[in-house]
């Protein structure tokens, strides 16, 4: 008897590690909704910190580390758009042609995680002046897929 | 004494247009995301607002707060025969509190946006540094209620011109265009003054402090975004 349960207890964590890395799959619409948005939210809050940055002392330890929450954030995404996630299951400004264009849509998800890395990569280089122009890049992608895939407010 | 007074001073009427024009521009380049023509026309607002409350001090008669502000009493028996009323030596007790919000709902949506940041961290007030992204979000909030609360009022504003102009018979406009308004019978109002020297030396500091503004107070930056 020991054995078994012993065998499942460590199949469920196993399920449950591998859940980690795509919590989308198991979530309900209203979570992996409110997942994207607080990722979203906090590419925004390191898109502030590097702008701030560079307005100001241009502290390479803090840019490094919001371009790497930019990047990571970025890979997250992906994942957070299943079917069935659109406006008609909750409140979001994603737009429906998000799953009506995929490909365009995933294009520009990748795109974001190439410009991320590349902000991560002149971060840590410290040099002010190469971070403002990848940065406006990064900021490109996001308004680019933004303009076409998520509501005007 | 001539048939006509001045009741507006040339700067009041410079305030009062170039206002306008703004807030219409803003409202434009907010609504397009030209984020860039929005943030210069923003600050030019500011620098018009801070103007008219230093003109509110030390321009001529009718510009001063101290002439157009009335206490309550007066504001209600203005109110209440409004339409029976003479013409008023510049704003009428109950305009006059008109101005006082508009100015205060247009210094508090200039001062939000100098703090907003938009939903990205793409684009932002030339202070929000000083604050943290949520900080930022809020004050993004607070400048989209300011603007539709001065949408209100710029509506009333126009709804009372049209009360006069209509029911009264009475041109408010002409008078901010030409500054000057028919003179009433037995009316015996001098002209406006005001001093060039004194507007020049206003206009000049203010424009130092919005310049400063739109620097964030950085004024050796390391990176231009």
């Amino acid at each position: 008897m020991n054995k078994p349960s012993f065998r499942t207890f460590a199949a469920a964590l196993a399920v449950l590690a591998a859940a980690g890395g795509s919590l989308a799959v198991a979530a309900s619409p209203a979570d992996t909704i409110a997942l994207r948005q607080a990722n979203f939210k906090k590419m925004g809050g390191a898109m502030k910190v590097i702008k701030d940055e560079l307005a100001g002392s241009a502290n390479k330890a803090k840019m490094a580390g919001a371009a790497k929450t930019i990047a990571a954030m970025a890979r997250a995404q992906g994942p957070l758009f299943p079917n069935g996630t659109g406006p008609s299951a909750g409140k979001t400004d994603a737009l429906p042609a998000i799953w009506s264009q995929r490909p365009t849509f995933d294009g520009h998800a990748k795109k974001l995680i190439a410009e991320a890395d590349k902000l991560v990569a002149v971060a840590g280089s410290g040099n002010a002046a190469a971070v403002g122009v990848q940065f406006k890049a990064v900021g490109g992608t996001c308004s680019g897929c933004h303009k076409q895939f998520r509501a005007d407010d | 004494m001539t048939e006509k007074v001045r009741v507006w001073d040339v700067p009041v009427r410079l305030f009062h247009w170039s206002l306008l024009g703004l807030f219409a521009f803003s409202w434009w380049s907010g609504e397009n995301h030209e984020m860039e023509w929005h943030r210069q026309s923003g600050l030019l607002i500011l620098a018009l607002l801070l103007f008219r409350l230093f003109w509110g001090l030390a321009g001529s008669r009718t510009a001063r707060f101290a002439h157009f502000l009335k206490g309550p009493r007066t504001v209600l028996a203005y109110a209440r025969k409004a339409a029976d009323e003479h013409a008023t030596d510049g704003h009428n007790p109950l305009g006059g509190w008109s101005v006082a919000a508009l100015l205060a709902v247009l210094l508090t949506l200039v001062v939000a946006g100098l703090f907003s940041v938009d939903v990205d961290g793409l684009e932002s007030g030339p202070l929000a540094d000083y604050i943290s992204f949520d900080g930022g979000r809020t004050a993004a909030e607070i400048h989209e209620v300011a603007f539709n609360v001065a949408l209100g009022l710029i509506g009333l504003h126009v709804c009372a011109i049209g009360f006069y102009q209509f029911l009264v018979g009475r041109d408010l406009v002409s008078p901010m265009i030409t500054g000057r308004r028919e003179r009433e019978q037995g009316e015996t109002l001098d002209d406006v003054r005001w001093s060039p020297v004194r507007a020049l030396i206003g206009l000049v500091v203010i424009l130092a402090l919005v310049w400063a503004v739109s620097k964030g107070f950085h004024f050796n930056s390391a990176g231009d975004v």
